[in-house]
């Protein structure tokens, strides 16, 4: 290289509005007054045949051999613009490689720039809260803040053994599709439910996918990628204890409720006997005044599922109010107010199609 | 070619899925985010050719010419074109929200070209039954007990599922029959499982009739999963079709009745925590065969032959039905006939890497 030679430099340029790739150097000059001319005679894929954009994969460049990028080069003031058919992607690595003498081979890389951290998404929780999970617990949800890739819950979610970091294996159910929600923003995780009901052959060859009385830490790795392919600005945790098998329907008259006062806008306390499901009791609750009317308010769940606190938006009137509980309301295993997710037959009082009570009376005075 | 009511404009695609070849070359193609099929003319003009096509690292290949590292690449349909051959991929370029529709032709050799989906000589039919996609049964809720949940079967375990992913299965699989185009999915109905039958040149006629099966695994009759994976057999009088966990069920054209409910015999179960990926018929010394291909499962062969004998299954029993034979390729997931001598199959090897590959009909 003379002294007078320049590199090759690559930067991010716009052309009539599309991002391209734009390129300096020697050996783009190299390509010449001469071939410049000529290049509106030879056609705009005289260029193709010199210069090719890849990507840079992440096992390494791509082979010489392999269909170069499909776009279209064109020339600019000082240097040369790539084009792409297909819009680059954020964090993706590119190669624009100088094919042929007298300028090449040479060959220049670029990345193209993520959002910035504080742009990335972020887990804003982990579901349940509760500290402590049954045997057969059946699902977690992860808050995302903004719409995520699908297709990598099977590799970025693990759920780990508290004591020695292992990961336990095949616990989580891979699912195709996964289960998000429509904003894409939650995600419904399941443990292998049939490694959870007992006598179905994966409960029987590999067992309970947790074993009771051992730490276990879910763990969501930031590498989960946001829809625009970025990764969350961290990684996210949640530890739990594991408890005994939870194995009967859920029973409102095993709840308690502390009416609040006529005349107050006081929250009305409901506590649970056990963890409920986040995502069902968050609509599966409803509070009615004397004549059936919905009472308009506002509900949260507590810490740890254990807790139901609603607030009305008018004072409590004296009188009789009913809370009615939508009996498909599941508590951390999958047992509702209707049925137990995984039947103990000698517990006829648990056998299905029981018509145990879906309200729960109160009266503010 | 002929006009086929197509003509020139701006597509519009929000996403890409199913592929097939329809007649004169025309491209029928499934975008489920919009509940449409796209009728497109590919404009290959290439000679005729009758090659095989053998391809390695396929989806590297595509990656590269589409600026992206593999992972960001997933393949959603394959269809050979009958003249000259080029085996044609739909392709989803990125993840999410974010990820866009790609068309891509693969020639002998692994030349990659791409198929101009911004602007170009076509026609579109909207489906009219399509899942609606401001469903507000959408929050998913798993062992839901609304009759608007889908039933999905894993691991053993029954699951009843809200209709989150109804639409994403508005189309899953095409097939062009006699001036028809079959398409197989999910509809707004009560009985979701849906073969739509779309004489074309496109109307506004789509005529929909609801599925009936009996699933093996689950032991009980279903409406509502809709098809995977389907081929016409049998000189276009019947479909076999394939669903997740792995009934595979016959059902006659003549039965496929505007509005009515057809009603499949289950000839055979493939087993449990297995989904279809792919049917193709072909031709062995004058007898025609049937392959699936599976996720789980090994490469199968059914001679349509036994298909017509099979009684149908109605207990819910461990895997029986037609005989079949269990093919040693490995890893294949869609497949093509590649004229009438070679069929032409995608496999992901034990490596990983994914490979285009052409099999004389006689060796399999």
């Amino acid at each position: 290289m003379s002294p007078r030679q320049r590199p090759l430099e690559a930067s991010w340029s716009a052309h009539e509005g599309a991002d391209c790739l734009r390129v300096v150097g020697s050996s783009i000059d190299a390509l010449g007054a001469g071939p410049r001319a000529a290049t509106a005679a030879s056609g705009p894929d005289w260029l193709s045949q010199v210069l090719a954009v890849f990507p840079v994969f992440a096992d390494g460049p791509v082979p010489a051999d392999f269909p170069a990028m499909a776009g279209e080069f064109l020339l600019a003031d000082d240097g040369l613009c790539f084009r792409p058919r297909h819009a680059f992607l954020p964090g993706q690595e590119y190669e624009l490689r100088v094919l042929a003498p007298p300028a090449g081979p040479a060959s220049v890389r670029i990345t193209r720039p993520r959002p910035v951290a504080a742009d990335r998404a972020e887990v804003l929780a982990i579901f349940p809260t509760a500290a402590e999970l049954p045997r057969n617990h059946l699902r977690f949800y992860l808050q995302f803040s903004a719409p995520m890739s699908e297709g990598q819950a099977a590799t970025a979610v693990t759920l780990r053994r508290a004591s020695d970091d292992h990961v336990l294996p095949d616990v989580l159910l891979a699912m195709e599709p996964e289960l998000w929600d429509r904003e894409r923003t939650r995600l419904t995780l399941l443990l292998d439910p049939g490694r959870i009901k007992r006598g179905l052959a994966p409960q029987l060859e590999a067992g309970y996918p947790l074993s009771a009385g051992q730490d276990v830490v879910l763990e969501v790795a930031d590498t989960f990628a946001d829809a625009g392919g970025a990764p969350l600005q961290s990684p996210a945790y949640r530890r739990y204890r594991i408890g005994p098998d939870v194995r009967r329907v859920v029973s409102v008259s095993d709840w308690t409720l502390a009416p609040p006062t006529a005349g107050s806008t006081e929250p009305l306390v409901l506590r649970f006997d056990r963890p409920l499901d986040q995502a069902l009791a968050r609509r599966c609750l409803t509070v009615q005044d004397e004549r059936r009317r919905p009472v308009a308010g506002m509900s949260t769940l507590g810490e740890g599922e254990r807790d139901w606190v609603y607030i009305p938006d008018q004072p409590w009137a004296e009188g009789d109010y009913t809370l009615s509980v939508n009996p498909v309301l599941e508590d951390l295993a999958g047992n509702s107010l209707r049925r137990v997710f995984d039947l103990d037959l000698t517990r006829p009082e648990d056998a299905p199609g029981s018509t145990a009570p879906t309200v729960l009376p109160f009266r503010c005075s | 070619m002929g006009d086929y009511g197509l003509s020139q404009g701006i597509l519009n695609l929000k996403s890409i899925g199913a592929i097939t070849f329809g007649p004169d070359g025309i491209l029928f193609l499934a975008d489920n985010v919009d509940a449409a099929v796209y009728a497109l003319d590919v404009a290959d003009s290439a000679p005729p050719a009758d090659a095989p096509i053998d391809v390695e690292r396929l989806d590297a290949r595509l990656a590269s010419y589409v600026g992206v590292d593999p992972a960001h690449l997933s393949i959603r349909g394959m269809a050979v074109h009958p003249v000259s051959a080029a085996v044609y991929l739909s392709v989803m370029r990125g993840h999410g929200a974010a990820a866009s529709p790609v068309l891509v032709r693969v020639l002998a050799g692994g030349a990659v070209e791409g198929v101009d989906l911004l602007e170009g000589r076509f026609s579109r039919l909207r489906l009219g039954d399509a899942p609606r996609a401001d469903d507000e049964r959408q929050d998913v809720l798993l062992n839901d007990t609304s009759d608007a949940a889908a039933d999905y079967e894993i691991n053993g375990v029954h699951l009843k599922i809200s209709r989150i992913g109804l639409r994403a299965s508005t189309i899953t699989d095409l097939a062009f029959l006699d001036g028809t185009l079959l398409v197989a999915g999910a509809s707004n109905e009560e009985f979701a499982s849906t073969l739509r039958r779309i004489p074309f040149p496109f109307t506004d006629k789509a005529q929909s009739t609801a599925l009936e099966i009996f699933h093996v695994s689950h032991g009980k009759y279903e409406t509502a999963s809709p098809i995977r994976t389907f081929v016409p057999f049998n000189e276009g009088a019947s479909v076999l079709a394939s669903y997740t966990c792995t009934p595979v069920v016959q059902f006659s054209i003549a039965d496929l009745l505007p509005g009515a409910k057809a009603s499949g015999r289950t000839v055979a179960e493939l087993g449990a925590m297995n989904q279809p990926l792919d049917m193709i018929s072909y031709r062995q010394d004058g007898a025609e065969y049937l392959l699936v291909s599976n996720s789980r499962h090994p490469l199968l062969k059914i001679p349509t032959s036994a298909i017509a004998d099979q009684p149908p299954l109605t207990e819910p029993t461990e895997p029986v039905g037609v005989p079949r034979q269990e093919l040693a390729h490995v890893g294949v997931s869609w497949m093509a006939n590649l004229g009438p001598a070679r069929v032409l199959m995608m496999q992901r090897d034990e490596t990983g890497e994914l490979a285009l590959h052409s099999n004389a009909t006689y060796t399999l």
